[in-house]
């Protein structure tokens, strides 16, 4: 017993990461491959968060991811090939998937079932052949989308202190359109309904209906799908994330599984440590936290009182997105057998965004889910003559706030068949007899092993009073506690496994910066 | 803008004016909501809480009843120590088991174990463990010597995946086990019987003495009460048999055959490695789709030598682990014949383990350096884990000299 009560960590870093998800993850690196003295604390037995994967039967299952977004090919390589093939060596296979996505409408009189090309030409020409005269008002969108991700950088590049005169002169739509909804938007550009219906299609990704999602967001995302394609790890999420943990270690950080923070100790408004559940007291002036700031403000700053008020205000002012629910199959007979065509299949009630949001409030099986069937992009991914197939949906927290733990069991079965019965519909398939493995994932699950707030793994919903840019702009004024910063789906940079990894080198670098002027001045 | 070539886009939402003050009034009209926000504290947290409930890190027990079950075997009735932060005890599927902390001489070691009582006990208060003492079983041997009603228990919340699943499983369950291999197939029963599950179950079930199984009366009552849902057939491996109505020798295809419809089963299969092993063999005659037939984590394996792939020639060696820990090193001597986790135990580092069966991934460690020999059922291990050296040291054996990096307990 005397080992284990012995601290057995050293007692001091120049930053703590409270988390190993994508975001601390990538926090971690940058910070240890610019030689500072890391320590990343995770409460699980494993990288990653949402980002890993779980064994059962025959079957690795992919726990969350679907495509991720600013890869690219090696030609037109995203941020994070970048990140993880230049800067870090990482050594880690991604591939593309075959297409952007399958959409599918299912609702009497409203029928749709188009499957939509990567590259913005094809993309255009898909929607085109669908609804004929769209091409002109597509091809807007996609220059509008370029603008836009062109201010994204500029504002990036500035970070968050843009000159107003480049802007006026360099990006005046982006401007005028930064304010406003996709709806809005595509209204302006005269989109046909049904055009905006299939260009919609990524809308489950960031979890807001047409009408409140912030247009620049959302038209990023389309373009960066369209323009660089979607890639998945040949090997899981688990395989990119235990690489990023290997690389960690290779520079010198110090990575602590099982580990959980339970206080970041604040003095006269700086941080001056952290706690752990094991009794570790560590010295640091920095800590990036890969909690929410929901978590980070309510549970972990000691002692409440050194909370500004400010910071509870800012919680509670901004939207607490949605968790999620994935029925996760391993089937017995290949994809082809099963008729099941597509990698990512959206398969939606209706085209009504706002409709299907509202179906998350309830507690019963959803109108609208992202499903993806993982050997139509990995062909290898299971073993011969089977395949493996995800159905995620999302709910607000509150829809699952009553359960107990009695009626969980029957509640979660009970969705899952419902989706599978509405996927097999859908699809025209029959799975039922080819299950051989079947794991549910709820709300539950994503608050047990990544320890999130309500479950929720979407972050604060991206309004345009609370996208990216008023984000971006609020850099430097958001930092409430000397020392602290945030990385994650709850950053400056929005959810999805993309923007958490970029989430985490920003906030990485800002702590860098400040860490360097301390020594400067030391 | 209209001086710009045709190519240049020049988007109105509203109107010009319109749409370049709603840009500018991004930033303050996020500070306003922000500043008129309530700055109460967030105290609820209800999914978390729900999950914490279904998955508790540690439940804090205490022995409340001891019922000699066999000769060999006693029930141990466990409800929440009074004394503790448990109140309740976590809800569960019928078929998991739990995994027991115990102070062994001074060193932790854990222990899984199968909930016997069904997930309707839980909710009145109690789990219910049936234990087999083993020949040469340490903590078998301290469970007999020491455990009594008021001894404190620590365990796990209930993990594993070896039950009844209605979306994957026909709901004619045929079950098969082995001596103590019986225990989550009275949780299931009693499930079945309860309502919890719509299911019907047939048990053979493997004995070597006849004056040793589990449960005997037990199931013949439940077998009486509702013979459309229970059937239990023992199978003995004595020579004299004076019981009626048992089927002498093992479980074979010709037994099998005799009191299930194989085509329309599913199987669920508990009990020692070397009786799977015989099962899977007599199974295989059926020509089942693999989705048919699950089964249950061995625990650790028993004598590792009987495997046919383990090196030999190594049996008799004692191997040097050099062990990381946080910042510290230690060095640690290592049979092969023990698992790497044994080691670790015994040298009194704390690992964390929960299924000791290669399964559940708790005690993920990193190969430094060194060879172990993992038993193939055994290895559960993700793809980039095998691709990083990972490796679960409940599962794996010493072949040579190891360096390793173990995580803490949680």
């Amino acid at each position: 017993m005397s080992e284990n009560k012995e601290q057995i960590i050293e007692d001091s870093y120049d930053v703590v990461v409270i988390g190993a998800g994508n975001g601390g993850l990538s926090a971690t690196v940058y910070l240890v491959s610019n030689g500072l003295k890391v320590l990343c604390l995770e409460q699980h037995n494993l990288p990653g968060g949402v980002a890993s994967s779980f064994i059962r039967g025959r079957f690795e299952f992919e726990t969350s991811l679907h495509a991720l977004e600013g890869y690219g090919p090696p030609s037109n390589k995203g941020s994070v090939r970048r990140l993880f093939e230049d800067r870090l060596n990482l050594d880690t296979k991604f591939v593309q998937i075959p297409e952007a996505f399958r959409l599918i409408s299912t609702d009497p009189g409203e029928e749709m079932d188009v499957s939509m090309p990567f590259g913005v030409e094809n993309f255009i020409n898909a929607i085109e052949r669908e609804v004929p005269g769209s091409r002109e008002s597509l091809e807007n969108f996609f220059k509008l989308a370029k603008e836009v991700d062109d201010a994204f950088n500029y504002f990036g590049k500035s970070k968050g202190n843009p000159d107003q005169g480049v802007l006026i002169k360099e990006f005046p739509n982006f401007l005028k359109t930064a304010a406003y909804s996709a709806t809005e938007v595509y209204n302006a550009l005269n989109i046909p309904e049904k055009a905006q219906h299939i260009l919609n299609g990524y809308w489950a990704y960031m979890g807001l209906p047409a009408s409140r999602i912030n247009f620049t967001v959302y038209a990023t995302m389309v373009l960066s799908y369209a323009e660089k394609g979607g890639y998945i790890p040949t090997d899981r999420s688990h395989g990119f994330t235990t690489a990023l943990d290997s690389k960690i270690r290779e520079f010198g950080g110090r990575i602590e599984y099982n580990t959980k923070v339970d206080k970041i100790l604040v003095e006269e408004g700086k941080v001056i440590g952290v706690k752990t559940n094991r009794g570790d007291e560590i010295k640091t002036n920095h800590v990036i936290s890969n909690a929410s700031p929901t978590l980070t403000y309510n549970k972990l700053i000691f002692p409440k009182s050194e909370v500004p008020e400010i910071a509870y205000k800012e919680v509670n002012a901004r939207i607490h997105g949605l968790t999620g629910f994935v029925v996760y199959v391993g089937l017995d007979a290949t994809a082809e057998e099963l008729g099941l065509h597509g990698y990512s299949l959206f398969i939606m009630k209706n085209m009504d965004t706002e409709g299907i949001y509202e179906s998350w409030s309830k507690l019963q099986a959803p109108d609208g889910m992202a499903c993806v069937v993982l050997n139509n992009g990995i062909p290898d991914c299971s073993p011969k003559g089977t395949c493996i197939l995800d159905i995620t949906t999302l709910f607000r927290p509150e829809a699952w706030k009553d359960v107990k733990p009695e009626d969980y069991f029957d509640i979660k079965n009970k969705i899952a068949e419902e989706l599978i019965k509405k996927f097999e519909d859908a699809t025209g398939t029959s799975l039922r007899g080819h299950i051989e493995e079947i794991e549910i994932a709820t709300p539950a699950t994503f608050a047990r092993y990544a320890r999130l707030y309500n479950g929720i793994f979407y972050g604060y919903e991206p309004e345009s009073w609370d996208s990216v840019i008023p984000r971006m702009m609020a850099m430097g004024k958001d930092v409430h506690i000397e020392g602290l910063e945030f990385a994650g789906g709850f950053g400056r940079r929005l959810h999805g496994y993309s923007s958490a990894i970029n989430d985490g080198k920003l906030s990485a670098g800002l702590t860098l910066q400040k860490i360097l002027k301390e020594r400067e001045e030391a | 803008m209209s001086k710009d070539s045709e190519e240049r886009l020049n988007v109105t939402v509203k109107s010009n004016t319109k749409d370049l003050f709603a840009f500018t009034k991004l930033l303050p009209s996020r500070k306003k909501r922000i500043e008129r926000a309530s700055s109460e504290p967030i105290r609820e947290d209800a999914i978390m809480e729900l999950s914490q409930k279904l998955h508790p890190e540690r439940q804090f027990l205490i022995i409340d009843e001891v019922k000699e079950e066999t000769k060999s075997t006693k029930t141990f009735k466990l409800v929440p120590d009074p004394d503790s932060e448990t109140k309740e005890l976590a809800y569960f599927r019928p078929g998991q088991y739990i995994s027991l902390k115990v102070d062994l001489k001074g060193v932790r070691i854990t222990r899984p174990y199968s909930i016997a009582s069904p997930p309707k006990d839980a909710l009145k208060g109690f789990y219910e463990l049936t234990i087999r003492k083993e020949e040469n079983g340490f903590l078998t041997k301290l469970i007999w010597d020491t455990w009594s009603v008021g001894t404190k228990v620590e365990s796990s919340g209930p993990e594993g995946f070896f039950s009844f699943e209605r979306l994957r499983d026909l709901n004619q369950i045929v079950g098969i086990a082995g001596g103590s291999g019986i225990t989550p197939f009275r949780s299931m029963a009693k499930a079945i019987i309860d309502g919890t599950i719509d299911a019907k179950l047939t048990l053979l079930y493997g004995s070597s003495e006849e004056d040793d199984i589990i449960y005997y009366e037990e199931f013949k009552q439940m077998e009486k009460n509702n013979p459309s849902k229970i059937k239990i057939v023992h199978v003995l491996s004595c020579p004299v048999i004076s019981l009626e109505g048992c089927e002498r020798g093992f479980i074979t295809k010709e037994i099998i055959e005799k009191y299930c419809d194989a085509n329309s089963s599913t199987f669920f299969i508990c009990g020692p490695q070397i009786m799977y092993n015989f099962v899977q063999e007599e199974l295989k005659k059926f020509n089942l789709p693999a989705k048919r037939i699950r089964r249950e984590a061995f625990g650790e394996v028993k004598d590792i030598l009987t495997h046919p792939d383990f090196p030999k020639e190594v049996a008799e060696k004692v191997f040097k682990v050099k062990v990381h820990i946080g910042e510290q090193t230690k060095e640690i001597p290592a049979m092969a014949t023990e698992s790497v986790l044994v080691a670790l135990e015994r040298a009194n580092l704390n690992p964390p383990s929960k299924c000791r069966s290669g399964e559940c991934g708790f005690c993920r460690s990193l190969l430094i350096d060194g060879d172990v020999y993992i038993n193939p059922v055994s290895d559960w291990r993700k793809g980039a884990d095998k691709k990083y050296n990972y490796f679960h040291p409940c599962a794996s054996y010493p072949i040579s000299d190891l360096e390793i990096n173990i995580p803490r307990d949680s």
